[in-house]
């Protein structure tokens, strides 16, 4: 549960923060939250194959996609602060109100998982939610990159809490396409002249 | 014997793209390779299709594939589609195109094809959604093939957008995950097709609507259904020609693929009653979207990806209106495939001889080169729903289906836009076709071997136009079985 709500507000920060390394930081620090909650459920859960999951989100998201989006804001050519389409009190608000949707929504889905961790599954949908609209509401392609990063984490997130976890090797599947995303998205961001994204 | 199927399904284009890494010295037979290896993958295709077209099992393979006639279907089409961009793309001419597009066409091709196969033959529909995903990143890679600026933006706009809404389909994947695994069956083997559908029933209506509600934002994303649409016509026009046709041709249609699999399963927990009006009305918005937009468009290449929102729009509508409209959007997406590459391929070639893109600065084509002008025409009058061509048989049969499930207002308003679709299709075809060619334009015809080839699928939409073969008949209405039973 805790894991859960540090992941939760670590999103949050991306709204209130304008400047990509507290972007960075804020996902490397989520996703290092996510792999405690894999751990944990892991450990209590009994599905001793989660701990691989959980070493592999440490390895990859908090460590080796956190690198890239580094290096590329290094190469960046410097200019100020990051200007979101919607400003922060407006982003907290809409925040505010997709996660009380996102309980809303998940209702149907406590009453379906009977696991001791189903609490946690409207903050998942709300993680969700909250990054969706990261993504379409900064301008900045590294923000909208940390947004959709974040997206991921919510739904791993999802998987651990309603059903300890997908099949391994979607599990896998998954953490290959991100991997190749963000590289893709890294070799295509330099050659734009724009540095904000559509 | 499956298994020899199954590999001669997938191997292929996955080793056209590993020898196009290692050849790096030797574009040219790394080409040559993959225009050898596709056909083998083509025909495996066809070697499943008809065997489930006469009723055959479906082909399995250990837990991992499956293929069903539904999965025969767009293995088909990926297949004759892939044949027929690896022989029209870069490489295996001798003039024109610079051998620096060659390798990096050939490898994201050959994984583009790839991911593609691996999509509609898997059992385990959670490997189906990381596949999907995967074509995202293979298909974006090969947009800015030229490196121009407005092909680098539309492919990371396509980038985003495509990862973003295949993530909402994701969610939508483990949302009926949960819900399987929480009737406590074994979660190994949770989103494995048959397993899958055997729980269907039990699922909760309340998780299976919101599921059902993420997966079609989301593969509908990938679709170029409306309002997810934003991303088609830019990424489709700027990439190079090949791969917009396999992009337009075949990726629409396995997106389609996934929102109908999804369909099944929903429909066995609720009924069909929701999931048919959601389709109803992502897909009225659509073909409005897609056919109010036509008339508008200056460039070729966008009117085409425009045409695309339409169609795909019309099969999505169709998957809504019971076992006669799945059969009907089937063999809309069939046409389409066929229609929609030769016209694509063709724009690359328009574009080489003229070098612009826009509509009003390629007048003259029937006069410069009249075997491509004419095909091009073919094409278009094929997209538009002109008989004697298959998708005017499909038009027919989706207007029927819509009409006789009761839904007299949206049958007209369909109707209609197809005919606005029509017009708007003629009116701009008939300027490139006709009129005084500017004069530095060059009129010798290269190629005339490979302008053949685009007769065939041509001929096959008039084939199926006029007496629709009878196993692709039966291939197409086992087909549907699958999604609506």
């Amino acid at each position: 549960m805790t894991g859960a709500s540090a992941m939760l507000l670590l999103a949050l920060v991306v709204l209130w923060r304008h400047h990509v390394p507290a972007y960075v930081a804020a996902f490397r620090m989520q996703s290092i939250a996510l792999a405690f909650v894999g751990a944990v459920v892991a450990r209590y859960g009994g599905v001793p194959e989660l701990f691989f999951v959980a070493a592999l989100i440490l390895v990859l998201k908090a460590w080796i996609v956190p690198r890239i989006l580094s290096r590329m804001e290094a190469r960046r050519p410097a200019d100020a602060a990051l200007q979101p389409l919607v400003n922060t009190e407006m982003s907290l608000l809409v925040s505010g109100a997709l996660a009380v949707a996102a309980y809303e929504l998940s209702r149907p889905l406590a009453e379906v998982v009977s696991l001791p961790t189903r609490g946690g599954l409207p903050i998942a949908l709300a993680l969700i939610m909250v990054s969706l609209f990261v993504v379409v509401s900064r301008r900045q392609v590294i923000a909208q990159i940390v947004g959709f990063l974040m997206l991921e984490n919510g739904i791993a997130l999802l998987a651990l809490l309603g059903a300890y976890g997908v099949p391994l090797v979607v599990e896998l599947g998954v953490f290959l396409d991100v991997l190749m995303g963000v590289l893709v998205m890294q070799a295509l961001v330099p050659r734009m002249r724009r540095t904000s994204g559509g | 014997m499956d298994v020899v199927l199954v590999a001669a399904l997938l191997v292929p284009p996955v080793s056209a793209a590993l020898v196009a890494l290692l050849a790096s010295r030797r574009p040219a037979a790394a080409a040559w390779y993959s225009a050898v290896a596709m056909p083998v993958s083509a025909a495996a295709a066809v070697a499943i299709a008809i065997r489930l077209a006469f009723g055959g099992a479906p082909v399995v393979v250990g837990q991992a594939w499956r293929l069903d006639a539904l999965s025969a279907l767009l293995a088909l089409l990926i297949g004759l589609v892939t044949t027929l961009a690896t022989w029209l793309g870069p490489g295996l001419n001798r003039q024109s195109v610079p051998s620096s597009e060659t390798r990096p066409f050939r490898v994201y091709a050959g994984l583009f094809a790839f991911t593609m196969l691996v999509a509609v033959s898997t059992s385990n529909l959670g490997v189906m959604w990381v596949s999907i995903e995967a074509t995202t990143v293979t298909s974006a890679l090969l947009i800015p093939l030229r490196r121009t600026q407005a092909a680098i933006e539309a492919s990371w706009k396509y980038l985003l957008i495509g990862s973003v809404g295949i993530a909402l389909a994701f969610t939508g994947t483990v949302l009926a995950f949960v819900d399987y695994a929480s009737t406590g069956r074994d979660p190994a083997v949770a989103l494995q097709w048959m397993a899958l559908v055997a729980a269907a029933p039990s699922l909760h209506p309340e998780v299976a609507q919101l599921a059902f509600v993420f997966l079609l934002v989301g593969f509908g994303t990938k679709a170029g259904l409306a309002p997810m649409h934003t991303w088609l016509p830019d990424a489709h026009s700027e990439a190079p020609a090949p791969l917009s046709a396999m992009m337009s041709g075949v990726l629409l249609a396995v997106a389609l693929y996934a929102i109908a699999r999804w369909k099944a399963v929903v429909d066995l927990a609720i009924g069909s009653a929701f999931t048919d009006t959601m389709l109803l009305v992502v897909g009225t918005v659509t073909v409005f979207v897609g056919s109010a937009s036509l008339l508008s468009q200056t460039q070729y290449k966008r009117l085409l990806a425009f045409s695309s929102i339409e169609h795909m729009g019309l099969a999505c509508f169709a998957l809504a209106l019971g076992p006669l409209g799945v059969f009907a959007a089937l063999l809309h997406v069939t046409g389409h495939a066929l229609a929609k590459s030769v016209a694509f391929l063709l724009s690359g070639r328009i574009y080489d001889r003229y070098r612009s893109a826009d509509i009003d600065h390629v007048p003259g084509l029937l006069g410069t080169s009249p075997p491509t002008g004419i095909l091009f025409l073919a094409a278009v009058l094929a997209l538009a729903g002109l008989p004697p061509f298959s998708l005017f048989l499909s038009e027919i049969l989706i207007v029927q289906a819509a009409w006789s499930a009761g839904h007299p207002l949206l049958t007209a308003l369909v109707l209609l836009l197809i005919l606005l679709a029509f017009a708007s299709l003629l009116t701009h075809v008939q300027h490139m076709l006709f009129g005084e060619a500017p004069a530095d334009v060059a009129r010798d015809e290269g190629g005339r071997l490979r302008l053949a080839v685009l007769a065939v699928p041509l001929a096959m939409l008039v084939w199926i136009g006029v007496a629709l073969p009878e196993p692709l008949r039966m291939l197409l209405s086992r087909a549907a079985e699958v999604v609506g039973r």
